[in-house]
Formats: C-alpha cells, sequence, structure tokens
C-alpha cells in the first residue's frame, strides 16, 4: 500500500469536518424516510476516503494563493463525487457489492434509497455553493459542476459505459468515456479551487492541463488496480472490468503502468510556471502514478 | 538490459497526445499566448506571432546558408552567417505570422459559418485540417524550391538531400500542425468548443507517418522535377603543357578605334601599331559599359550572370561585411530604399562577390606563375594565386597602414611602399609631361591624374619586385578616365570648335603619353630575372629559353558607344589575321597561350586564329570539364577597411555619380 502525502491529512481532517456540515445528521425538518435517505447520504459521503478530488480544490486554490475559501468547493466537490459512486455501483449499472470497504449504498439501503440518496447530495452540493460563495462566484462554480456531472460529464460517461458493456471499445471512445467519468471532474476541481482564489486564466489553463493528465492517470491505475490489486487493498470488488474493455486492454499492465506514469509526469511539467508553489500537486501526482489503493 | 519499447504504448502515446494529453509542446508553445483573457482575434494574433517566432527560428538559418551558397561574398564571416540569419529569420517569421493569420482567421471564418449546422464537428476538423495542410504545404514547397536553388540540379549530394528534405517534411508539419491547433482553439474561444469534438485531427501516428512519408515523396519529386540553378561544378586538375611563350596581358580602357587607327596611320604610335601588326580579333563589346562588369567579363571567360559582378555598385548591408550584387534593373528603387532605411549602403564591387576565377587565377592554380596589376574587383587580394596589386592597392600605397587584402603577398606590400613616394614622383613627373594642349585647370588636372594613375601602374608591373612571372597581367584604366573627363563632364555640354580640337588633340597626345610608356613591354628583352616575393607553392613550368607574347586587350570605355573592344596577339606565335570574337574569348585565349587547358563550360572557346599554324600543331587546344567556381577567401588582412576612400576615389575619377 503506498501512503498518502503527509500533507494530505491536514486537508482531509478539514474537509471531513466541513462535510458533516453538507449533509448533518439531523435533517431541517423529519418527515418519512428522509432519515434513511440522509443516513445513505452520509453513509457514502463521510466513508473512509482519500479525498483526492476535494484535496485537488484545496491544492489548486492554494497554488493560486488563496485556499481560505476553498473548502465549501471541496465539499461540493466530494458529494458529487460520492453521488456519482452511488449511482456507478447501482444494480442497473455496475452492480458493485463493495466501495470504501464497505457494502455500496444500495446493498446496505436498497436501491430506491440509493437513488434517493445520490439524487440529494447533488442538489445539497449545489445548494451549498450557492449558499457559500456570493453570486457572481456560486453562478461560476455552480455552472462548472452541472457541467462536470451533465451531458459532457459524469452522465454522459456513465451512459456510454453502460451501453458499451461488453463490446471492445476504441481507444477514442474508452478514452472519452472516462475523461466523462473521471477526467472532467479532476479538471473541474482545480478550476474551482483556482475559482475560489481568484486564479487568472493561465493559472486555470496550467491547472487543466495538470488535472487533465492527472485524472487520466488516475484512470489508467484504477484499471491496473482491477488487474493487479485486492479487495482488501482497494476497498472494492476486483476483476470487475474483466468484461469491460480498458486502457490494460490496449497497452498491457506494463505498458498501462508506463503511460500513467508519464501520464503523471506531464502533469507535474505543466506546473512549471507556478515553481515551487507546485509541490504539493506534484506529490499528489507522485502518489497517484504510484498508488496501491 | 530494459525490454524493448512496447509499440502498443508508442502508438497509444500518440494517440493521447492527438486527444490532448501529454507533452504536446508544440501546441502549448502555439496557444500559449492565447491562454490570456481576449477574444478569439486576439488569441489568432498571438498564435500566429508564435508561429512566426517558430518559423523564423526554423527557416532563418536554413535560408542563410542557401543564400550564402547562392550570393557568394555577401558572408565573409562567422558574424555575418549568425547576422544575415537573424535577418532572415526576421523576415520569415513576419511572412509565417502574415500567412499564418490570414489562414487562422480564413479558416476559422469558414468553420464558424456551419456552426449551426449538425455537421458542424465534422467540417470544423476538417476546415482546421486544411488551414493546416495549405500552409504545411506551402511551407514544404518553398523549402524544397530552396534547397533546389542552393544545390543546383542533381548538384546536392543523395545523403544531403534526404536529410535536408526530412527536415523540411518536419519543419511544414510543424507549421500546419499549429495553424490547425490555432483554428480549433480560436473555434473554442469563440464560444463553439461544446460543438467541437476533442482531440485533434491528423494528429495521430496512422494520419502522420502517411502524410509525412506523402509530403517526402512530393518533396523530392519537386526536385527532381523543377528546374534548378546551374552551379559551378568541381574545378577539374590543370596540366600545363609548356609553350615556352611568358605572356604580358595589357588592358586599354578607352581606347577609341577609329582614334587609334588614325594615330597609327600618323605613325604617332609605334608599340601600338607594333602590339596590333598581328593577330587582332575586334571583340563584341557589352552593351552596358560598366567597367567592372565587363573587364570581369574578359577575365573569367563568362558573363555576368555566371561571373556574378555585375555592376561597380555594390551594396553592403547593414551589420554585414560581405557584399551583395543587385542584379536586376527593380532591384535599384529597393536599394534606394534601403539605403534611405540604413539597411544598406553602397561600396563597390569586389573579388568577394565574383563567382568565377579569373584567368590568373586558374594559370596560378596550374602552377604558373602570375602577377596582376589593378584588375577590377581583385580585391581582396587571394593569398594562393601568385602575385595581385589588386585595383585597392594604389589606395593602400598612399594610405599607409596595415593593408587589409590589398597587395599578396603580404611582404610585397612593405616592400612596394618603400619605394612608393619616389615611384609616384616619377609618375608625377611623367604625367606633367604628357599632356601640353591648352585645357582648362581642372582639366588638365583630371588628365595629368590619369597620366599619373597609368605611369605608376605600368612602374609597378615592370618593377623587379614582381620577378619574371609566366603571366603578367596589367590593366590601364587612364584612358578612359582620361577620355571621360574631357568629354562626358560638366564642361563638355557644348564646346566650341576650338576648345573640342583643344580636347582632341589633348586626348591623342594622352595615346601617344600611353604608345610611349608601353615601350618596355614591347620591347623583345625580358626584364631581369628575379625571384618574386610570392614564388613558392606548386611544381611549375620553367620559363626556359621562350619568347614573350603580348595580348593586348582594350575596351571603348565608357564614351564610345559604339565602339568594340579588340584582342591583339603579338610574338612569335602570333598569326596575322583579322577576326571577330567574343569577350568572353580573351580569358581561354590567354591560357591556350600559357598551355593551360581550357574548360569546356566557358561561354566561348580560344581565338585560334591568332596563333600561328606551327603554335596550333604543337599546341593542340585541350579543355577541362570546368575550373569550377571561385574559392571563397576569408580576409586577413588587419587593416581598416577602405570602403568610403574608395567610393570617393571612384566619384573624382567619374566612374560613380
Amino acid at each position: 500500500m503506498t501512503a498518502l502525502p503527509a500533507f494530505f491529512a491536514p486537508y482531509q481532517d478539514a474537509i471531513n469536518r466541513a462535510l458533516e456540515r453538507v449533509v448533518p445528521g439531523e435533517p431541517a425538518s423529519t418527515n418519512g424516510g428522509a432519515p434513511a435517505v440522509i443516513d445513505a447520504m452520509r453513509y457514502t459521503l463521510l466513508a473512509p476516503s482519500k479525498r483526492v478530488r476535494a484535496v485537488l480544490v484545496m491544492l489548486a486554490a492554494d497554488i493560486c494563493g488563496n485556499d481560505n475559501r476553498a473548502l465549501p468547493a471541496a465539499c461540493a466537490v466530494e458529494a458529487v463525487h460520492a453521488a456519482s459512486l452511488m449511482l456507478d455501483d447501482l444494480p442497473s449499472m455496475d452492480d458493485a457489492p463493495l466501495r470504501r470497504g464497505r457494502p455500496s449504498a444500495h446493498r446496505q439501503f436498497g436501491e430506491a434509497i440509493a437513488i434517493l440518496a445520490a439524487f440529494g447530495l447533488l442538489n445539497n452540493a449545489f445548494g451549498h455553493l450557492s449558499r457559500e460563495y456570493d453570486a457572481v462566484l456560486a453562478t461560476r462554480l455552480v455552472t462548472l459542476l452541472a457541467d462536470a456531472v451533465g451531458l459532457d460529464g459524469l452522465v454522459a460517461g456513465q451512459a456510454e459505459d453502460v451501453l458499451a458493456t461488453e463490446s471492445m471499445l476504441s481507444f477514442e471512445t474508452l478514452e472519452r468515456i472516462h475523461r466523462r467519468k473521471t477526467g472532467v471532474l479532476f479538471s473541474a476541481s482545480a478550476t474551482a479551487g483556482a475559482l475560489t482564489a481568484g486564479g487568472s486564466e493561465r493559472d486555470i489553463a496550467v491547472l487543466t492541463a495538470y488535472a487533465k493528465n492527472l485524472g487520466l492517470a488516475f484512470q489508467v491505475v484504477d484499471d491496473l488496480l482491477d488487474v493487479t490489486g485486492s479487495s482488501e487493498e482497494t476497498g472494492k470488488v476486483t476483476r470487475q472490468d474483466a468484461r469491460k474493455t480498458t486502457f490494460v486492454s490496449f497497452s498491457g499492465v506494463e505498458g498501462a503502468r508506463a503511460l500513467a506514469e508519464e501520464l503523471c509526469r506531464t502533469a507535474c511539467a505543466a506546473l512549471e510556471p507556478f515553481g515551487r508553489r507546485g509541490a504539493h500537486l506534484r506529490e499528489l501526482a507522485d502518489f497517484v502514478a504510484s498508488r496501491r489503493l | 538490459m530494459s525490454p524493448l519499447p512496447d509499440p502498443r504504448v508508442d502508438e497509444l502515446r500518440e494517440q493521447l497526445k492527438a486527444l490532448g494529453y501529454l507533452d504536446a509542446r508544440v501546441d502549448r508553445f502555439v496557444l500559449g499566448g492565447g491562454a490570456k483573457r481576449g477574444r478569439g482575434a486576439a488569441l489568432a494574433a498571438a498564435a500566429s506571432a508564435r508561429l512566426g517566432a517558430l518559423a523564423g527560428v526554423l527557416l532563418g538559418p536554413a535560408a542563410a546558408i542557401g543564400l550564402r551558397a547562392r550570393v557568394p561574398g555577401l558572408v565573409a564571416s562567422g558574424t555575418d552567417a549568425i547576422v544575415l540569419a537573424a535577418y532572415l529569420a526576421i523576415f520569415f517569421g513576419l511572412a509565417t505570422m502574415l500567412v499564418s493569420g490570414a489562414a487562422i482567421l480564413v479558416g476559422a471564418a469558414i468553420a464558424r459559418r456551419s456552426a449551426a449546422s449538425p455537421g458542424f464537428p465534422r467540417r470544423a476538423r476538417q476546415v482546421a485540417a486544411a488551414a493546416g495542410l495549405l500552409v504545411g504545404l506551402a511551407c514544404l514547397v518553398y523549402l524544397s524550391l530552396w534547397w533546389r536553388t542552393a544545390t543546383g540540379a542533381g548538384s546536392g549530394s543523395l545523403a544531403w538531400t534526404i536529410a535536408i528534405v526530412l527536415i523540411a517534411v518536419t519543419i511544414s508539419l510543424l507549421l500546419g500542425h499549429g495553424v490547425m491547433v490555432t483554428v480549433l482553439a480560436f473555434l473554442a474561444r469563440s464560444g463553439l468548443a461544446r460543438s467541437l469534438e476533442p482531440g485533434l485531427p491528423l494528429s495521430s501516428w496512422r494520419t502522420t507517418a502517411p502524410l509525412a512519408a506523402l509530403s517526402f515523396a512530393g518533396a523530392v519529386a519537386l526536385l527532381v522535377t523543377a528546374p534548378g540553378t546551374r552551379l559551378e561544378p568541381a574545378p577539374a586538375t590543370l596540366t600545363v603543357v609548356p609553350t615556352n611563350q611568358r605572356v604580358v596581358v595589357v588592358g586599354i580602357d578607352g581606347i577609341d578605334v577609329p582614334t587609334l587607327d588614325r594615330l597609327r596611320r600618323a605613325g604617332r604610335l609605334p608599340q601600338l601599331d607594333r602590339l596590333l601588326a598581328q593577330g587582332v580579333g575586334s571583340l563584341a563589346s557589352d552593351p552596358d559599359r560598366d567597367p567592372a562588369r565587363v573587364w570581369t567579363t574578359l577575365a573569367t571567360g563568362q558573363p555576368p550572370e555566371r561571373h556574378g559582378v555585375r555592376s561597380l555598385e555594390a551594396r553592403r548591408v547593414a551589420g554585414l561585411e560581405g557584399r551583395l550584387q543587385p542584379g536586376a534593373s527593380g532591384w535599384s528603387a529597393i536599394t534606394a530604399a534601403t539605403d534611405l532605411l540604413r539597411l544598406t549602403r553602397p561600396t563597390i564591387a569586389s573579388g568577394e562577390t565574383r563567382l568565377i576565377p579569373a584567368f590568373w587565377e586558374v594559370a596560378a592554380r596550374a602552377g604558373l606563375r602570375t602577377a596582376v596589376v589593378h584588375w577590377w574587383a581583385t580585391w581582396p587580394a587571394p593569398d594562393d594565386s601568385g602575385i595581385v596589386i589588386s585595383d585597392r592597392a594604389l589606395l593602400r600605397l598612399e594610405r599607409g597602414g596595415p593593408q587589409d587584402g590589398e597587395i599578396a603577398p603580404a611582404s610585397l606590400y612593405q616592400a612596394l611602399q618603400a619605394g612608393w613616394s619616389d615611384r609616384r614622383t616619377r609618375a608625377a613627373s611623367e604625367g606633367a609631361a604628357a599632356i601640353a594642349a591648352e585645357l582648362p585647370g581642372d582639366l588638365s588636372a583630371a588628365m595629368r591624374r590619369s597620366a599619373e594613375l597609368d605611369a605608376t601602374l605600368i612602374d609597378l608591373a615592370a618593377d623587379p619586385l614582381l620577378g619574371t612571372p609566366d603571366l603578367l597581367v596589367l590593366y590601364l584604366p587612364g584612358l578612359d578616365i582620361a577620355q571621360h573627363a574631357l568629354f562626358e563632364s560638366q564642361s563638355a555640354g557644348a564646346l566650341s570648335p576650338s576648345a573640342a580640337a583643344d580636347r582632341l588633340a589633348a586626348l591623342e597626345q594622352y595615346y601617344v603619353f600611353l604608345d610611349q610608356s608601353l615601350a618596355r613591354f614591347v620591347d623583345a628583352g625580358d626584364p631581369p630575372a628575379r625571384r618574386s616575393p610570392g614564388e613558392g607553392g606548386p611544381a611549375r613550368r620553367s620559363p626556359g629559353e621562350g619568347g614573350r607574347s603580348v595580348i593586348l586587350v582594350t575596351q571603348p570605355g565608357r564614351v564610345e558607344h559604339a565602339g568594340a573592344g579588340m584582342i591583339a596577339l603579338s610574338g612569335a606565335v602570333a598569326a596575322t589575321a583579322n577576326v571577330s570574337a567574343s569577350a568572353t574569348a580573351v580569358a581561354p585565349t590567354i591560357l591556350h597561350a600559357l598551355g593551360v587547358p581550357v574548360a569546356r563550360d566557358l561561354a566561348s572557346g580560344p581565338v585560334l586564329e591568332l596563333f600561328t599554324g606551327a603554335f596550333v600543331d604543337a599546341h593542340p587546344l585541350r579543355e577541362v570539364a570546368s575550373f569550377g567556381a571561385r574559392r571563397s577567401y576569408a580576409r586577413t588582412g588587419s587593416g581598416a577597411p577602405l570602403d568610403r576612400e574608395m567610393i570617393e576615389r571612384m566619384r573624382s575619377l567619374g566612374y560613380l555619380r
């Protein structure tokens, strides 16, 4: 198992504490089955996690000079990600029994509650952004996340992934699916962080290039772990993708590892304009390249 | 031992680059300036500027290499090469910037027109690819034709040609790719990003490799089929068959044949009469009377288009030591403009711009001892062509100081300078005695100055310091200068009959002075044999006990527009003949008299009618393929250049206005 970079811990603590406020334990009004939905939301959102996307938001804000205002955006990103995992694990989709080392949400709460909880998390994410930022910045962030979720993002990627299962995909199609399912949210995370810190368009362009390469590397490593890792290590069922086309299908294990490392190196190289300020983001890329969990 | 790279990974890597991952440095460089805020036009402008910078860096040095090959004399040093490359980089950078900018804007405009149609993503990519292909193709065609021009038809080595074509293809693909990327980025900046498909067209190896192969084949086809510029082939080895003749070539500018004949008939030119008594050839004259151009044609046996000295006045490009010789008449307006902008400045044609070796250089290469005095475009004097007292030598001897290639070998300079004062005194006295006609003061001074100049040159040519060369070449400009002063100056506009008669009398006196001065070359006796300071080097023919031939070469000069030149051979090997010949026949005729083979690629062969049958039988014409191009000589002198003084001197003598 590869250890997370040391700087992760304080960020993770801050994010975990803040996430508690995104979905409070006590609902504002209690009626019917809402407590179950809230439990399901908290079950997935607060489950042990690396918080890579949320930390990316914080680091992007930090590199742009100010991470004081980034925490709500990091939480929103994490909520969107958790929602996407719940939907992804559903029986009608990947039908994954495990997530983050625990039974997946639909196994724990039932499919209907899991679906509702996913929608709840999405709505909470957008609501949180609207409440925490001024109108102009909130609008930009909401638009950014909506795009990342929408028809050129998670929804489109998941749809194409579901429809393509058991058929041999072209490399371009596979890249498109992963870009929408993973890469877009990585890019949105970096952009969101930069926006909260008032970063320039040049900063955003640099961070987008970083996140784009990092996102794909993350996915390539995911594919690798599905082949080489164990459930104990990854916290989810492995060999799930045996009937799917993955990066490993195209390049083999060693080739995929080489490409992942190259993508991470490119991500680091993109940070050149930031100089030493990019140290943490480089560490993050190194972690992604070598991660075993 | 590391495993071999997996070709699947290479392929995936290229696909990822095409999809915008990994390090697409060119794209990042081209679009880097466009990341700032601004509209699409700002992105197009910034990207065009970056493409221009890329093209300037890539094409500038390449074009400088080509230009150096095509314009000898332009690049005289490493600094020159760098400055020229910088100029060309700016030029090509600006040109590429404009072309790329236009291609980007036009391509983007065409693509945007179909933004609303369902086929927009495909159409946009097609238009972007077309814009990139167009720019890349234009670049490839240009580079191929440049290489064709630089190396000539079939003269570049195969390995070099393949290497250059590969570089050309790479540069073209880079520029084309840059334009394509920018068009797509322009569309994205214009708010059409969502409609565009991600990734770049024509960017994976599957398309790039065939495209590169096709470009390579096209460039090679262009090289094979496009008409090339002929370049001089490699020089042949020259072997002398001794003719036992030492040859003296006397070039006199400004000879008017009717005047000459009249004075000969009157018995006033006994020496010239002897020189013209045997084989005489009438030379068709170049309608352009520029002396540097005409006398270089005589010296090289090639027309100006081949030998490269097109006019007396050349241009020096700011920052470069070398010279540029504008050829076509249309250049005059351009050079006037560049002079005004101080990008160029006038200078005098020199040996640096001469592409073809002169006959004395060929003779020296063949191992003969040679000495040349004051011929046009002989500066800077090369150190491997015998004795050269260049057309700037007199100015240097007058001014003193360390020389800047005015005289070769360098050791001769000190010796000549030691006797310079006495020589000038003698020449001044001869010049003053030569002209007795009644003339206005300025004309009288001009005549004396001309006579003094010729007397100095004749004295130099006869100096024992020059030893006993197998070939002595002397150019005398005095008659042309005097004639020009008498009949072309401002005061010659409306002459009274008596004034015209005075001037004609003065001119005739000049002919007589010249005739008397030539006596020492016409007399049969050889000057005392001495070892020349320039001696040394390859084995050479012994002068033996053979005779001496004098070849008189004349041109009508700048005044007489309808006259013809002459070549006259006198001596034991000369026949009695009167023929017509081309000006380009002079050099091979002189070389034939010396027993040096003649190049087949000269514009004319020797005038064999001027030689006796016995000589022709004993020395049948021998030929070699080519004398090759003139070597490029780096100036080694440490003295200050005399450019400014030379221009003033040329002005004072009426050569420049």
